[in-house]
Order: C-alpha cells, then structure tokens, then sequence
C-alpha cells in the first residue's frame, strides 16, 4: 500500500511541476512534428512512397523525440539537489521507478496523439478504422520504449557525456520495440503490407513484460551510492 | 510545545544497551579520492554528537553514510542495531536526515514539498495529516508562506521547510548537516531549542556545524575530522579550552 | 574489499595454454588455406568462413561470458568478476567487428553488396553496438564501484535483447525475402571448421586470461591513486 503511495507521490509531483513548467511539452510536441516536415523534405514529394512508409517516419520521430523526454526524467530532482531528495524518505526504491515510468508513459503518448493525426495528415496515413488497434500497438510500444528509457535516464544520470549514452545504450535495445511497432502499425493500415499483426503483437507484449520485470528487479541497483 | 506526534521516541529492537552507532575501519572511496578513511565512531543511543572540521573534512560523507544515504567502501557500519547495507530501508526508516540544502522542489509550494514529503513516507493524506503539516509549518515561521513557489524562498525559508520536513517524522537518529546554515538568529535559536526537544525525546543526535552555537557547547562530545578522519575526539568543553595554537591530536 | 592477484601456478597454465592456442591456431589456418578444397559453388572465398563462423562464435560466447560475470559482480560485489566481464568485453567487441568486417568480406562477391540484411549479420551488428555501450560506460563512469555496478547492469540487459532482436530481425525479414538456404556443408568443410572454432575459442582464453592480469595491475594502479 505504501509503495503505490510513493509511486503516486512521484507521479503527482512530476505533473504539477510539468504543469507549471510552461513550454517544456509544448516545445517537445513542436519538435515531434517538425520531424515529421523534415522527413517529407528530405524524402521528397513521392506520395506514394511517404504514405508506405509512414509508420516507420512515424516511429522514429516518436523515437526522437522520446529520447528527449527521457532525459529530463530526473530533471527535477537534479534542480532540487540530486537524487538523494528521493532517498530521503523509507520505502521502496521501486516505487521511484514505477512513478517515473508512468510519468514518462503518459507524456510520451500525449506527445503521439498529437504526432499520429500530424503524420496521418503528413503522409496520407489511412487511419480510420483503425483508430483503436493502432492506438493499442502505439501503447505497447510506447510501454516497452518508457520501461528501458527511465531505466536506463537513472543509470546515465551520472555519466560523463549522458546526453550521448543515453541513447547509445537505449537505442539497440529498442530494436525489437520499434521493428514491431512499424510493422504492426503498416499491416494494419497498409492493404499492401504482408505479415501478420498478432505475431508482433505478440512480441511487444513480451518485450514489455520481459524488461518490467528486468528493469523493475534491478532498479534499486542503480540507486546506490 | 514538543515535537509531533509521540512525546518521546521508543527505541525499537536496539535495546538500552545497544549503541546508535558503531562505525569500524568506515571509509568511502570517490573517483579519485577517498572522502572517508578508517573512521571508529561509537556512539550511544540518547547522545548528542557535534562533528566540526573544515570544507572537505568528510562530515557530509560520515553522516550520509550513517543515514544510508551512501554505502561504506570499507570498514563495518551498525547503525541502531541494522547492519549496513543489508538492512538500509529499516535505518531509513529509523534515523533522517537534515541536509545543508533542503533537497526541495522549486516549482511546489512550501505546503506541497511537505505533502509530498508524508506521501513519500507512506503516509496517507487526511485531515489529521495535514493538521500535522500546519502545526509544523507553524513552528518553523512558515505558515504564511506556505502556499507561496519554494522558487520565492529565501535560503533561510528553504532551510525552516527542511526543518519542518523533519519534525513531521520523529524518529530515533537525528542527523543535522550544518544546520544552522542559511539561518537568521531566531532560525538559529529554532534549531537549538528543537535539538533540545529531541534530546529530551530520547533521539540521538549527530550534528555537523562550522559554527559554534548552543547546541554544539552542550553536546555530550566533539569529534573533529579533517581530510576525511577523525583528528580529536573529547568533550566541547577540552576543546574550547584549548591552549592557543594547539591542533587535532 | 578482497585484493586480486594472480598466483604464478596460473601463469604457468597461462603459457601452456598459449602455446596449445598457438598450435591448433596455426593448424586451423594451415588445413583452411592449404588443404580443404575450395568450394564448388563459391570459390576461394569461401574460405573466409573459416574465420568469420569463428569469430561469429566468439563474439557471443564473449558476451555470454559478460552476462555471467555481470551477474555475479552484482550478487558477490566481488571486483575481479567485473574485471572479468570488463577484459571478455573488450576482446569480444574485437570479434565482433572481425566477424563484421569478414561478413561484408564475403558477401560482395558472393552477393554482390557490401552489406545485407541478413538477421544474423545484422544481429551482430546490434550487439557490436550493445558492447560499445558496455565499453563507454566503463570509460565514463570513474568512480570504480559505479563502474562495475553500471556496466554489470548494461551486460545483463544487453545480452537478453540479442535473442530478442535475433528473432524480431529474422520475422522481419522473412516479411520480404525468403529464408537464405542454409549451406550444406561436405565433412571436411565441417573438421576444418571445428578445428578453427577449437582454435579461436583457445585464443579467446588465452587472451581473456592476459587482459585480465593487465585488469589486475591497472585496478591496483588506479587503488594507489586515490590514496589520501
């Protein structure tokens, strides 16, 4: 009972100061859909190219501007004087990990429903219809990216050079994350896509629940001091 | 006016005769220096230990580790009976630390750091919670500002916050790191009447301070470090009578 | 904190081993250039397999044995597994880029690009990044216990995404091309390669073992440093 109120605790903090700190998301967001412009330029006005491959445009834009979002995961306790502020207080460690997981979830997809109309409208995208199994594949793999982003933003928090390791270190374990991601994503959507949808289902759920359980095991490692 | 909550702290599973703390051989290594080395400290429960010594002696790093806030490189820590750092939550939950600088967040209020403070202690919002949160508020002068950004807060405000942050949690190991820092005469004369409470309460005591106010003239003993060791130990009273000149032993 | 040494009865099997590494290795490579016949199908060339599958298998028993020492670093806080996990790390991500270097090596004559897809090339090519990973932590992180704990966490949680990626990589593929046939190997060509596998596996012993003895003395080093 207690460590869901610690995992609450840091939850409610992190939004209230995300809330105040006017800008931060707004500038992510904007970031998230230059990407996307960037792309169609650097790609070119082939439609009908863009429109095959938007899942993955998507999805690496996703990708990009996770990875500056999990960055700042401990941005606050570093302005507050370090990690320590956390470990003041008994408990379970890992209910700093769980809060910082869900903080990270949420803000990720607050960023993808913004991203997803933006590349539907960017790319041709036909969604609809398939607005609720996409979304769904968006959470899984969103899931899995958070779990090994707020993992690895503690271990990194550290590091000489961490704006460099953190992706360094998350990026090729999210190989299997956005491989699924995309090409559930462009089965789905995409009459001309092969492959079937539930194998990668599959996959991503056990991805998501193979490294929870890793991460979520080996967290307070990373607390010691 | 005591502290909230219990009058008195009980003194759990340590017993009458087990000391707060026992330190053997205790050393910390950093990166490329050693902040502690062969550090022996004993200390009995109910004591009031001022720690003093220079920038860089390793006063931070000997409380941080007592509180579990580190971990040993080197050497034995027993802190209440727990050894370190197997059994690091339960002297968590025992002792608390008072940093020099409060481990707050800017962008919340004083009101909300503290509530954030109980939620991360396990502790449940209600009423009575935070009844408890203005009582301390009260105490440490803060009530007014309560609701006011920690952003606005003086040194001196973010130094009452911590204060009152650790009156909500009585608990058997007190451990104070410069506390007076930051702090205005009233701040100054607040500490020490509030280490008296704690002492009258039973906690035991270990304080780091330049400076030389009450509650370091009355503690039961000195311990001067320097470069990471203990130099001097005896009582406040040696110590201040000194001849001129004299150094660590 | 207990104090590593290596104790000179192990040096003595140290050179011993060198010597056996030494032997078959010059063996291996003798029958791979000399004496096997060249394939019927792919040439000469075919002959660079016998050092690319070897050094493929070194490049994750290397790995393996990084998520062994990882673990128990982790459990016994004991340093002279991290120093092992660190020497592994560093001959492996060496075996790695060969075996990389070798598959492109091949692939241009016999598939004429530099580079395919291929999941279990490109598998490899994921871990060699994984490993620099492991690598750069240690280099930045300077405070010995912060080192071995985060890069003991980065060899666990690296190695269980190679099987990971293996599979995710080879489902992709399959999506757009048929599975590459697997090559049917003659007896000799299956001796040779066994006998080359034998003789890198020696080499990756030998090597781990001198790596570790350099670990040894740079940690001592490093103690000696930050006396005071």
């Amino acid at each position: 009972m207690e460590m869901w109120l610690r995992t609450w605790a840091i939850l409610w903090k992190d939004i209230l100061i995300e809330v105040r700190t006017k800008g931060t998301f707004n500038a992510m967001a904007f970031f998230a859909a230059l990407i996307l412009f960037i792309f169609s330029f650097a790609i070119g006005p082939d439609f009908e190219l863009l429109r095959r491959i938007a899942a993955g445009l998507l999805w690496v834009g996703i990708t990009f501007t996770g990875l500056l979002a999990l960055a700042r995961t401990y941005h606050s306790e570093e302005l507050a004087g370090g990690l320590e502020a956390l470990l003041l207080y008994p408990g379970e460690p890992r209910a700093i990990f769980l809060g910082k997981l869900i903080g990270n979830l949420m803000v990720l997809l607050v960023v993808e429903a913004i991203l997803y109309p933006v590349a539907a409208v960017l790319f041709h995208m036909q969604l609809a219809g398939h607005v609720l199994p996409v979304a769904g594949i968006a959470v899984l793999g969103t899931f899995g990216f958070s779990v090994i982003g707020t993992f690895y933003s503690a271990l990194t928090l550290h590091l000489r050079a961490r704006e460099v390791m953190l992706p360094l270190l998350v990026l090729p374990l999210l190989v299997p994350v956005i491989l699924g991601a995309v090409s559930a994503t462009a089965a789905l959507i995409d009459p001309s896509a092969r492959g079937g949808v539930g194998g990668w289902v599959r996959l991503l759920i056990a991805f998501d629940v193979l490294y929870f359980v890793v991460c979520t095991w080996t967290f307070p490692v990373l607390l010691e001091r | 006016m005591g502290q909230l909550g219990e009058a008195s702290v009980s003194t759990g599973s340590s017993g009458a005769g087990t000391p707060a703390l026992r330190l053997g051989g205790a050393g910390k290594r950093f990166a490329r220096n050693w902040g502690l080395r062969d550090v022996d400290l004993e200390v009995g429960p109910g004591e009031l230990v001022a720690l003093t010594g220079p920038n860089g002696a390793g006063k931070t790093t000997l409380l941080k580790i007592v509180s579990a806030l580190h971990r040993a490189t080197t050497g034995t820590v027993e802190v209440l009976g727990c050894r370190l750092p197997a059994e690091e939550n339960l002297v968590r939950e025992r002792s608390t630390l008072l940093p020099p600088h409060g481990y707050v967040y800017e962008q919340l209020t004083g009101l909300e750091n503290l509530r954030f403070a109980r939620l991360m202690a396990g502790v449940k919002p209600t009423s009575e919670t935070r009844e408890q949160i203005d009582r301390a508020l009260d105490r440490v002068g803060l009530l007014a500002a309560a609701d006011e950004r920690v952003g606005g807060y003086s040194s001196g405000m973010r130094k009452r916050l911590a204060i009152a942050r650790l009156l909500l949690r009585p608990v058997e190991l007190v451990l104070m790191d410069e506390p007076y820092a930051s702090l205005d005469v009233a701040g100054i004369e607040l500490v020490d009447e509030i280490v008296g409470e704690l002492r009258a309460g039973g906690s035991t005591i270990l304080l780091a301070s330049h400076r030389w106010e009450r509650a370091i003239r009355e503690a039961d003993r000195l311990v001067v470090m320097e470069r990471g060791r203990i130099t001097w130990m005896g009582s406040p009273g040696e110590w201040a009578g000194r001849p001129a000149g004299a150094g660590g032993a | 904190m207990s104090e590593p040494s290596v104790s000179p009865r192990l040096r003595g099997w140290h050179r011993i081993l060198g010597l056996v590494a030494l032997v078959t290795t010059v063996s291996g490579s003798v029958v791979a250039l000399f004496l096997v016949p060249p394939d019927a199908l792919q040439g000469q060339v075919e002959r660079l397999l016998y050092v690319h599958v070897p050094a493929a298998w070194l490049a994750f028993l290397a790995f393996f044995v990084v998520f062994v020492m990882s673990v128990l670093y982790l459990i016994q806080r004991d340093p002279r597994w991290d120093m092992v996990a660190a020497s592994s790390a560093e001959i492996g991500v060496l075996f790695t880029a060969l075996t990389l270097a070798l598959g492109s090596l091949w692939g241009k004559p016999t598939w004429g690009v530099w580079w395919t897809w291929d999941p279990r090339i490109t598998t490899t090519a994921i871990l060699l990044v994984i490993y620099v990973g492991y690598l750069a932590v240690r280099s930045f992180a300077e405070d010995p216990e912060r080192r071995a704990r985060w890069s003991a966490v980065v060899g666990i949680v690296g190695f269980a995404d190679v099987p990971i990626v293996y599979l995710s990589v080879t489902w992709w593929r399959s999506l757009h091309q048929p599975p590459s046939s697997p090559m049917s190997m003659a007896p000799a060509f299956v001796w040779t390669l066994m006998l080359n596998v034998l003789a890198f596996t020696l080499v990756y012993w030998y090597l781990l073992l001198r790596r570790y003895r350099v670990a040894v003395a740079e940690r001592e080093l490093e103690d000696r440093a930050a006396e005071g």
